[in-house]
């Protein structure tokens, strides 16, 4: 299923989104529950000094590895294969599926278990690995509700059945998984435990993602709250952690930076519930323990940022803090960008990976608020990023003819005073036929989309610049 | 583990650094960050206010804590066994459960403890378990968190499968926060030691808030935690 | 001190008593206020829709018009926001790109100017009415300016003010936003007014052009009984 959510057109999935009451309701539930728990745990919290201390902590340590991104992947991957892990770099989804896959046959794998991992949502793993006859059961609650459902995606990186409510979970749970009890969340997760337990114990394969890999000692860092990473991590012989090539630190020193950012950005805690270190096993094995560990590397698309102004872009840790404050995304949700990657931090990623002519809408899908900016806890320029993706769709033709032609005029406009003159002069006389009680409820040409839904002022009968010439000389004469 | 293997690197490294519009580098050292706020996080506290820390941050997560000293330990460790169940149980294999006296308890009351050689048996009885109990290697003030250097003895099933997980923590394990466990354990990288496989910091019971943002208790993990915090130790 | 009133295009087009009346305030507190003639619009509309080109045009046009000024003062957070873009505009540019950071330099929101510049805090204005006010984004978040609306409103007599809830949210405007993304727009500008309806209050009152024209538009389009005011309209006000 990889990035792309749906077929639809931009504006068709804007409508679906629209008509959807509950789920819109939930996005603006969510959004406000959050805030409150965020700011507490960030700015409000006096015990960890002064947060933007912290952002900026989370910056150094982000670039500084993006700049040196092939020498901490390099060191990542010698201590990862030093202990007896094998590292695949994979350039393509494909490819990453590819490896896999033939790790699936060579254990004759029949099921797998993966803890929630978006990277692995992107290269479209489960599809890849029910094509060798190994199915991917998923054990992050949300996950496991989507997969139920067959086919739904997530709407939010962090928590991706934001959209669904208990009744339609308990619903699918009900028809798909033989539930029968309430829709109770406590219910319905009791049943997912339940269900899953020995779903872990028996599986052939482990999947993760990674939140950091930690290039010193080619660890992969895990931050959960159901504890589920430790399950997928723990029973099954193999383990697969499969990981976007930035998503790395240097050494624990900044694991812990980074960790701090993501749980308090994320959901307002402290820290998650659980935080997973994982790194291949020297010595005489444990029995809870995976006996043959892989680490597969994502570009995906990725490096195309590098060397440019989107280059932050891959500092991104996946909190959605960014989402978090979105006010398009809280009236649109997850599933109208069209992309698993979703929000502010989606419109500006997903043109990266996916290209402009599937993405090149999303940037403009944001007023440019830059509460997205603001949020961010590696202090991406988000809503910057969005302003440069759109002028590249610009500049490479994609934009629409009659909208380039007006903003050819703006610009002569706009640097011609005197053909502005004569437009402030002449506008009160233009849009008069138009004006009704003082304002303008359906405008001519450009004027039209404004006036669909809200009133277009009427031009001032007076001529400011003449006022403030009068004004002035009225000045002197009191003088 | 088998010997270690990688595949593709050379070309993807390469690629990375003709983005990057340079050579590949073979030496970098990491900067003295100009930014490290997380070292004046509870500096200046006093072990008996980072204790109270602990144990405050450990209750908001819907811990037990429960205090205790040296000599009362064992019964209020048989305490925990009647509250939360008692048999089945599961310990790891860790000496400092008989440093502190806890044999005999542990024995009386048949708490299974992890044996390397048993193999997935001892899987089966940490599944079966109300209880697991365990020690805290460091334990972090900032959160209620305990942490835990796990390997093939000190097993991490201890923590995670039975419905309680029951975390022995010594007062002068507290630290701050995080930042001190992975300082240490940067240092001990630099020193050419091998870190522990498994390293797992632990926040009270598994839980989600996936439905509606309804935050449940016990997810895939315990459903109940404690703490046990012995004051003179 | 003398000072450039860069009154904005929506300023001189539709907002000229908002325009007059931060020209009054000003005088009263002494400044010396030139209307450099050169000035058209900041250039926004252009380089938010991504015409960075179209958008230089615009930038070189002020930049040129108020040069020489000593302070540039708009009643728009927005706007001058803008104008802190213009040395981004020219990075390949070095002549440009000095020129235009000596323009950002100088530039200030209208509140701003007043407190933060000026020093003052109580215009001695009189407003009588129940409102409330909207934080405009770029003002909070490209300015970093949260607190000078607060602290001149609150030395209004007889304005009472109440909070706005989500008052960080955006209303919808985003200049082309509005008219690109109508659907989007409508949904946040219509959750911006029943906000606004809810505090009770009779008067919303903003310190930016194109919120105004958006949440006024929408307001009056729905016939609700608010009155959409800019902030100098009540800064000037003495009844």
């Amino acid at each position: 299923m990889a990035m792309k959510i749906g077929e639809k057109p931009f504006f068709d999935r804007v409508d679906d989104a629209l008509d959807d009451t509950f789920m819109r309701q939930s996005m603006a539930n969510a959004q406000d529950g959050l805030r409150g728990k965020k700011i507490a745990a960030t700015e409000g919290d006096e015990a960890i000094g002064d947060w933007e201390d912290w952002r900026s902590a989370g910056e150094e340590i982000r670039r500084h590895t993006l700049e040196n991104l092939d020498y901490y992947l390099e060191q990542l991957s010698e201590n990862f294969a030093k202990r007896g892990g094998h590292v695949f770099f994979a350039e393509t989804a494909e490819e990453a599926n590819a490896y896999i896959q033939q790790v699936a046959k060579k254990k004759n794998a029949k099921n797998a278990t993966k803890a929630k991992s978006m990277v692995t949502e992107e290269i479209g793993l489960n599809e890849a690995l029910a094509d060798v006859g190994c199915q991917v059961h998923e054990t992050d609650l949300a996950e496991y509700i989507l997969q139920a459902e067959e086919g739904d995606r997530p709407s939010h990186i962090v928590v991706p059945s934001l959209h669904k409510n208990k009744s339609q979970i308990r619903d699918t749970l009900k028809e798909k998984a033989g539930y029968s009890g309430t829709d109770q969340p406590e219910e319905l997760t009791a049943f997912a435990r339940s269900q899953l337990r020995d779903v872990f114990m028996n599986a052939d394969i482990g999947i993760t993602g990674c939140n950091f890999g930690v290039a010193e000692t080619g660890s992969v860092s895990l931050v959960t709250n159901e504890g589920n990473a430790n399950m997928v991590t723990s029973y099954p012989e193999t383990q697969i952690s499969v990981m976007g090539m930035e998503r790395l630190v240097p050494t624990w020193e900044d694991l812990d930076v980074m960790v701090n950012l993501l749980s308090r950005s994320a959901v307002g805690q402290k820290i998650t519930t659980y935080v997973t270190n994982v790194t291949p096993e020297v010595g005489p094995q444990s029995v809870d323990g995976p006996k043959d560990f892989h680490l597969v590397i994502v570009d995906g698309g990725r490096s195309k940022a590098l060397g440019t102004e989107f280059q932050s872009a891959l500092h991104c840790i996946r909190c959605a803090a960014c989402v978090n404050v979105c006010p398009v995304y809280r009236h649109i949700g997850g599933h109208a960008y069209g992309s698993i990657y979703q929000g502010p931090i989606g419109a500006v990623l997903s043109p990266i990976l996916g290209g402009y002519e599937e993405y090149g809408e999303l940037p403009y899908a944001s007023s440019l608020c830059a509460a997205c900016t603001e949020a961010c806890p590696v202090k991406i320029p988000l809503h910057e990023q969005l302003i440069r993706h759109r002028q590249i769709y610009v500049e490479e033709g994609y934009a629409d003819k009659s909208e380039q032609a007006a903003m050819t005029a703006f610009g002569i406009g706009a640097s011609t005073p005197s053909l502005f003159k004569i437009a402030t002069k002449g506008a009160p006389t233009f849009a008069k036929p138009f004006v009704q009680e003082g304002s303008i409820s359906n405008g001519p040409g450009p004027m039209k989309l404004w006036t669909k839904i809200r009133e277009f002022p009427a031009p001032g009968k007076e001529n400011f610049r003449k006022w403030f010439k009068e004004h002035k000389k009225g000045d002197s004469r009191n003088e | 583990m088998s010997k270690g293997t990688i595949h593709n690197r050379d070309k993807f490294l390469s690629h990375i650094a003709d983005r990057l519009g340079r050579e590949r580098k073979t030496d970098v050292s990491r900067p003295d960050w100009e930014y490290q706020p997380q070292w004046a996080v509870y500096q200046e506290k006093t072990s008996d206010e980072l204790c109270a820390l602990f144990n405050e941050n450990s209750e908001e997560k819907g811990t037990l804590v429960l205090e205790t000293t040296m000599d009362q330990l064992a019964e209020t460790v048989e305490y925990v066994m009647k509250t939360y169940g008692g048999s089945p149980m599961v310990a790891t294999d860790d000496g400092r459960f008989a440093e502190f006296g806890l044999t005999d308890v542990f024995d009386e009351n048949d708490v299974h403890i992890w044996d390397a050689e048993l193999g997935e048996r001892n899987i089966e009885k940490a599944k079966q378990a109300n209880i697991g109990f365990l020690f805290s290697d460091v334990s972090l003030a900032e959160s209620g968190t305990i942490a835990q250097f796990n390997d093939r003895n000190i097993a991490r099933s201890v923590s995670l499968l039975p419905t309680t997980y029951a975390a022995i923590i010594p007062r002068s394990t507290i630290v701050p926060r995080m930042t001190q466990v992975t300082a240490r354990i940067h240092k001990q990288v630099e020193e050419g030691e091998n870190i522990s496989p498994y390293i797992n910091f632990i926040t009270g019971p598994s839980n989600s808030a996936d439905i509606e943002m309804n935050m449940v208790v016990g997810v895939h993990g315990p459903v109940k935690a404690v703490h046990i915090v012995i004051l003179d130790a | 001190m003398k000072i450039s009133l860069f009154v904005t295009c929506l300023g001189e087009l539709f907002y000229q008593e908002a325009a007059k009346d931060m020209v009054e305030v000003l005088e009263r507190l002494g400044c010396e206020i030139d209307f450099p003639r050169g000035q058209i619009c900041c250039g926004q509309p252009a380089y938010n829709s991504g015409y960075r080109k179209d958008a230089q045009k615009a930038a070189k046009q002020m930049i040129s018009a108020f040069e020489s000024s000593e302070y540039i003062v708009t009643p728009s957070g927005s706007c001058a926001g803008m104008f802190k873009e213009y040395p981004g505009l020219f990075q390949d540019d070095a002549t440009w790109h000095e020129k235009a950071q000596k323009v950002a330099d100088k530039t200030y929101e209208f509140t701003q100017f007043i407190v933060n510049v000026l020093g003052v805090e109580d215009l001695g204005a009189v407003y009588h009415a129940k409102a409330t006010y909207h934080t405009s984004c770029h003002m909070m978040r490209l300015l970093k300016e949260t607190e000078s609306p607060f602290k001149l409103l609150n030395n209004v007599e007889g304005l009472e003010l109440l909070p706005l809830e989500n008052s960080y949210d955006c209303c919808g405007f985003g200049g082309t936003f509005a008219v690109k993304m109508v659907p989007i727009s409508e949904q946040m500008v219509d959750e911006k007014v029943r906000h606004v309806e809810e505090t009770g209050a009779d008067v919303l009152i903003t310190a930016d052009g194109g919120c105004l024209m958006n949440i006024k538009g929408r307001i009056d389009r729905k016939g609700k009984p608010i009155a959409v005011k800019h902030i100098a309209q009540i800064l000037n006000s003495r009844s």
